[in-house]
């Protein structure tokens, strides 16, 4: 593993109110890992991805990206410094074209900022920086229809290309395989082995097949707290999680 | 599938098709005063022409930003006043060609943008819809309060003749007003169509469906909406400076709710989901304004329901209207839908129409002088006092909406059918 990680989790806690939601959680996720949160419903997954990426400020505790601090920064700055997440329910722009949803994530990351002296569709080198990451999501058939009229799995594809398109190196995927069938989950899996290549990954997900077919490392959290963090194997072994967790996943899948 | 695959290959061609409505519509600019030559038609196109640009300039926050203001008249207004103001400059005026002026009326309107936007843009929604509200009071109450800016009750008059003559031309008739009117319409609406069509303009777009996405995209939605708002404020400002120069005159009206919630009305009803939306709009407003404002005293009540029919059965607007039947167009249904539409819309035109000689009966019987019994609607005349009228236009008003209505279902059917590709799995 590198010298710098990634992204580093530093004792990070949230509360809502009262509610304890996410307990001191503290992980380092290296260069180019594909790291894996799994854990029951309920348990914080998501918290901690809003909190990671700036959408909500912890409580206590600090994330770092590349070694530096993240707190006080609003999403889009968090962005700019090469982190990039996709969400659980689906969040395209519906009434644009699959083009236009791929061509906005670019904007940023090719420079155009806030110009308003450029004209985008003269921009052939856009064009085609779009058409490429179109290509590798599969959906270059599907390039000027609306997005809101894609398949689900068309979208989460979508999500997935505008996720990556802006060419961040850490790349947060919240459940990508949610509410997918059999062939749409290996085909998804396949198109973010694919997309992620020497890119960090780090990805809530439920589907243990997924999980563990993808990832390097997976943590368990369960209710706020990280109960363990490891390979594959090891936390498949591990008798807290098996306890916790898995054993009721593995039941419920056969 | 077919026709999209075939529109995305398409795309070096788009640039003719891009360029050939801006001819189009600067030939008929050019050509509308030679067709409707009287004194009033031209009044009536330079009133359309102004109110354009600022439907426009509106429609880039409501349709493009998806910003909902309230209050947009001030920008206008603003801008309005610093150009008659600047008319008053005798020694200033003097050295400026008039089509200049309109410059000023914009960079004022920025300048008020800028300073507004500074703070109302932070949300969008019913934060902004609400500052909006409230800034566009609190100018409209100053326009009495700031009285050397705003004139007061009586507000400002200037001559637009006194600026320095544009390679001989002093704008003495309405003629010359409206042809600088047309010019500046025309570089406007170019402008903000190219505005659309910029990083900052795209980003409107996806910060308009969806905020939150955008800001995960590195755009801070806060800063996109500013950017919009302070173009906007720019177009408004040089539609003020337009007013300026055609009615010289700028009052408290300038700057209301009521100028504020018209503009909404006439984008919404030209539809602000289309960059010519608005255009429809405005010419559909003030041709039902005038025209109709000249038959009846009830004009406001029709453009009223029709602007709530709008909302209610169109929310696309005239140009959604439109643009729904590119569809059945392109898959050559579109005749399919004609029979149809003639069952739907006869019965109902008629009943509406029916329903509006109601309205004026009631109206004309309940508030003309007494012993006044004639009244004349639909070139017949008739007392107003008489039974028979008021079970004609009844029975014809519910027998046209319910004849309509019959047609109903089938109308819906062919929509149906238009709409699918021959052949579809589906």
């Amino acid at each position: 593993m590198s010298t710098t990680s990634a992204l580093k989790l530093q004792d990070l806690k949230k509360n809502f109110g009262k509610a304890e939601i996410i307990r001191g959680v503290s992980l380092d996720i290296g260069e180019s890992e594909r790291h894996a949160i799994i854990g029951p419903n309920g348990a914080g997954k998501s918290t901690l991805f809003n909190l990671i990426t700036g959408r909500f400020p912890p409580t206590s505790g600090k994330v770092f990206l590349h070694g530096h601090d993240l707190a006080g920064k609003a999403p889009f700055e968090i962005n700019r410094m090469g982190l990039s997440r996709s969400f659980q329910i689906t969040n395209i722009f519906p009434k644009m074209t699959v083009f236009e949803n791929v061509r906005c994530a670019l904007l940023w990351a090719e420079g155009y900022r806030y110009s308003f002296w450029n004209i985008v569709n003269r921009a052939s080198h856009l064009a085609d920086a779009t058409d490429e990451i179109l290509a590798q999501i599969n959906l270059t058939e599907r390039r000027e229809l609306p997005a809101g009229v894609l398949s689900y799995a068309e979208q989460r594809a979508l999500e997935i290309g505008i996720t990556i398109a802006g060419g961040a190196d850490v790349i947060m995927l919240d459940e990508p395989t949610a509410g997918m069938s059999h062939s749409e989950t290996d085909y998804i899996v396949d198109l973010i082995r694919k997309v992620t290549v020497g890119k960090t990954l780090i990805m809530v997900e439920h589907d243990m097949g997924v999980v563990f077919g993808l990832a390097d490392r997976i943590s368990v959290l369960v209710y706020g707290e990280i109960i363990a963090t490891g390979k594959p194997e090891e936390v498949r072994a591990n008798a807290k999680v098996q306890e916790a967790y898995l054993g009721a996943a593995l039941e419920a899948e056969h | 599938m077919t026709d999209i695959t075939q529109k995305s290959t398409a795309t070096p061609a788009m640039t003719m098709g891009n360029t050939l409505p801006w001819i189009l519509a600067a030939a008929f600019l050019f050509i509308a005063p030679i067709i409707f030559s009287s004194n009033s038609a031209i009044t009536i196109m330079n009133q359309m022409g102004i109110t354009m640009v600022f439907a426009l300039a509106y429609n880039m926050l409501l349709g493009q930003g998806g910003m909902l203001s309230f209050g947009h008249a001030v920008y206008m207004g603003v801008g309005g006043f610093a150009c008659v103001h600047v008319m008053n400059m005798t020694d200033l005026f003097e050295k400026m060609p008039l089509p200049v002026l309109p410059i000023v009326g914009g960079l004022v309107g920025m300048l008020f943008a800028i300073a507004i936007g500074s703070f109302s843009t932070r949300k969008a929604g019913t934060v902004f819809a609400m500052i909006s509200l409230g800034v566009g009071e609190l100018v409209a109450a100053c326009s009495v309060i700031i009285v050397v800016f705003f004139g007061g009750e009586e507000g400002v008059s200037g001559d637009r003749t006194y600026g320095m003559p544009f390679f001989g031309i002093e704008f003495l008739r309405q003629i010359e007003v409206y042809y600088l009117t047309s010019f500046w319409l025309l570089v406007s609406a170019l402008l903000m169509f190219l505005f659309s069509r910029t990083p900052v303009g795209r980003m409107a777009n996806a910060v308009r469906d969806n905020p939150e996405r955008a800001e995960f995209l590195g755009y801070s939605a806060r800063w996109v909406r500013f950017y919009s708002f302070v173009a906007s404020g720019f177009f408004c400002g040089i539609a003020g400076g337009l007013f300026a120069i055609n009615f010289e005159i700028l009052t408290e009206e300038n700057l209301n709710l009521a100028t504020s919630g018209g503009i909404l009305l006439m984008t919404f009803l030209g539809g602000a989901g289309f960059f010519f939306g608005p255009v429809l709009g405005v010419v559909t407003f003030v041709l039902l304004q005038t025209v109709l404002g000249l038959q009846t005293e009830l004009w406001a009540l029709y453009v009223g329901a029709l602007f709530l029919a709008t909302v209610m059965f169109f929310p696309g607007g005239l140009s959604g209207l439109i643009m729904m039947h590119v569809t059945p167009m392109r898959l050559g249904k579109l005749n399919r839908l004609y029979v149809p539409y003639l069952k739907v819309f006869v019965p109902a035109i008629i009943g509406t129409l029916s329903l509006c000689g109601f309205i004026e009966i009631l109206f004309h019987a309940r508030h003309a002088a007494l012993g006044e019994d004639e009244m004349t609607i639909f070139w017949t005349t008739f007392s107003s006092h008489a039974i028979l009228p008021w079970i004609i236009t009844i029975v014809v008003a519910v027998g046209g909406i319910w004849l309509a209505k019959q047609s109903a279902p089938e109308l819906n059917e062919a929509w149906h059918d238009a709409n699918t590709p021959d052949g579809g799995a589906r």
